[in-house]
Formats: structure tokens, sequence, C-alpha cells
């Protein structure tokens, strides 16, 4: 269940990570349906980014795939080439930078990551899920069966 | 002059949630925006509306947009104005600025020690009425923990 308290989290470890590495990103969190929750812009970084931070979030919590794989479900050698120039609530974007994120197999909202390129985006998307539910994924009840010793 | 920065517009939205929660007693959105009226942070608090952060940020750039409090605006949009004085009404405003123009009260634009704009701070959620709570006020908490 996203709640803002969660999001604050999520949005607080993703600016100091970004500061760390002296990046300027505009962070976004949805809940499960792809309505936003929190939105932090970092000073310094550019004024869309915050608008295309949101709309990656969207795009991971409603279709419940990262944007990275999106874009491929876009690609123009593969037959569902079209669907992303349709008018998905204006909101649909392929770049890679949006991630869904899970609790226990259930969805519980998104995070849409905007800075200079889609590569670094990722990364902080991907290093702050770890930050946040790290112990718990690699600690989860099917996994600590076969890592029994 | 003073910059708004992420840290200011925290503290602010901080103190406006508090303010929300412990005395209006209503979740809502709150939205800081900078002084080109992009926004800096937006907070959907647990319970509020999905649409009120739209609405928050709406009203933020309105704010900024026209220097005023969007109270002062909507003022404009009073259909019993009609006809009563010439440019008494503005219902023309109805759709503009690509329809991020929102002259519900709620907006109010933030100005350093000399005066200058430097931003502005829209709330959207708190139904308005007993005593005073309302969107204004929660943005209202919002301003003046800046110079707390």
């Amino acid at each position: 269940m996203m709640n803002l308290m969660m999001a604050k989290k999520l949005l607080q470890t993703g600016v100091k990570r970004a500061r760390e590495k002296g990046m300027f990103c505009s962070i976004a969190i949805v809940d499960e349906n792809g309505w936003l929750v929190a939105l932090h812009r970092m000073d310094g970084s550019s004024i869309p980014t915050a608008e295309i931070a949101r709309d990656k979030a969207w795009t991971a919590a409603t279709f419940r795939i990262p944007t990275s794989v999106v874009s491929q479900l876009g690609d123009p050698k593969v037959p569902g080439y079209g669907f992303n120039v349709q008018n998905w609530n204006d909101r649909l974007t392929t770049i890679p930078g949006g991630l869904p994120i899970w609790e226990s197999s259930h969805l519980i909202g998104a995070i849409g990551v905007c800075s200079q390129t889609p590569k670094e985006d990722v990364l902080l998307c991907k290093n702050i899920l770890k930050d946040i539910f790290g112990e718990k994924r690699d600690l989860g009840s099917e996994r600590r069966k076969t890592r029994k010793k | 002059m003073k910059e708004l920065t992420l840290e200011l517009a925290l503290k602010m939205i901080e103190a406006a949630e508090r303010w929300a929660r412990e005395i209006a007693e209503s979740p809502c959105s709150i939205a800081v925006v900078d002084k080109a009226g992009a926004v800096i942070a937006v907070h959907r608090m647990d319970g509020a509306g999905m649409a009120t952060t739209d609405i928050a940020i709406e009203k933020a750039w309105t704010a900024v947009a026209f220097k005023m409090p969007t109270l002062m605006g909507s003022r404009w949009l009073d259909p019993r104005n009609i006809g009563k004085l010439l440019g008494d009404h503005a219902m023309g405003m109805i759709g503009r600025g690509k329809g991020r123009l929102c002259f519900i009260p709620g907006g109010i634009p933030i100005t350093d020690e000399e005066n200058e704009i430097i931003g502005a701070i829209g709330c959207s959620g708190v139904p308005s009425g007993v005593g005073d709570i309302s969107d204004t006020t929660v943005s209202q908490a919002g301003v003046t923990a800046l110079y707390e």
C-alpha cells in the first residue's frame, strides 16, 4: 500500500543519492493506479523533468512493467508496434526510467526518475528500490529456503 | 533575493501538512512552484482525492502567474457580477493558460523580504466552511513556516 510516508522515504533516499553523485533530477512516486502521490524536483534540474518523471511513473504503474520494457513493445519490428502512438491519457512514455514497485507480489505503486540520461535514471531507480526494499527482496520467503546452509 | 529551493519548499509543505492534519483534520494535496510556475514539490496526503494533486499545482501556477492569491481572482469568475459593471468579471479567463488557469481559492504567492515573488503554494482537498478551515488557510500555514 503506497502512502505518503513511504513516498517520502523513497524520495529522500533518491534525492540523497542524486546529491552524492552530483546529479539533478526529478523523482515522482505514484500509487498503484498511476495517481501522483509525491513529486520532488531538485534545485537546478530543468523544468520539463518534473512532468517526464511523472509520465514515467504513470506508465510503469499502469502497464505494470518498467518503461524500458514498454519501449520494446513499441519496436517497429514487433507486432505491438503502434500502441505507443495512441493517446493513453497523454502520459504514455517509452523513455527508460520508470519502475513498478512490488511488495510481496502486490503492485503498490511506481517510481519515475528524470535526470540527464535514461541510463542514469534507471540506475537511480534501481538503487532507490534496493535501498528501501533490498533486504526484504533478497531475503524473501521463497529464496530463504534455497539459500539455507 | 531569496531563492526557493527544494529544502524550503519541503519545509513549507511539512508545516501545511501538519496544519491540515491537526487543525483542519482533512487530508489534502499541497504543491509548491517556483517563480516560473514550475513544480518544485507536490505531496498528496493519505486519503486525499486523486485529482487534488493536479488542482493544487494549478492553483499554485495561477497564483504565481497573476501575482495574487487565487482567492482574489475567484471574484472575477463570480457569475453574479456579469452585467453589473463594465470589467467587473472575467469569464473569458475560463480555459486560458492551456487549461492550467484555476481560480479556486487556495493558491498564495510567496514573497521574499523585498516583496519580490519567488514562487507560490497551492492546496486542494480541504472542505471550506467552518471557521478558518479552508484551502487558503492551509496554504497560509505553509507560507508562515517559511519565515519562522
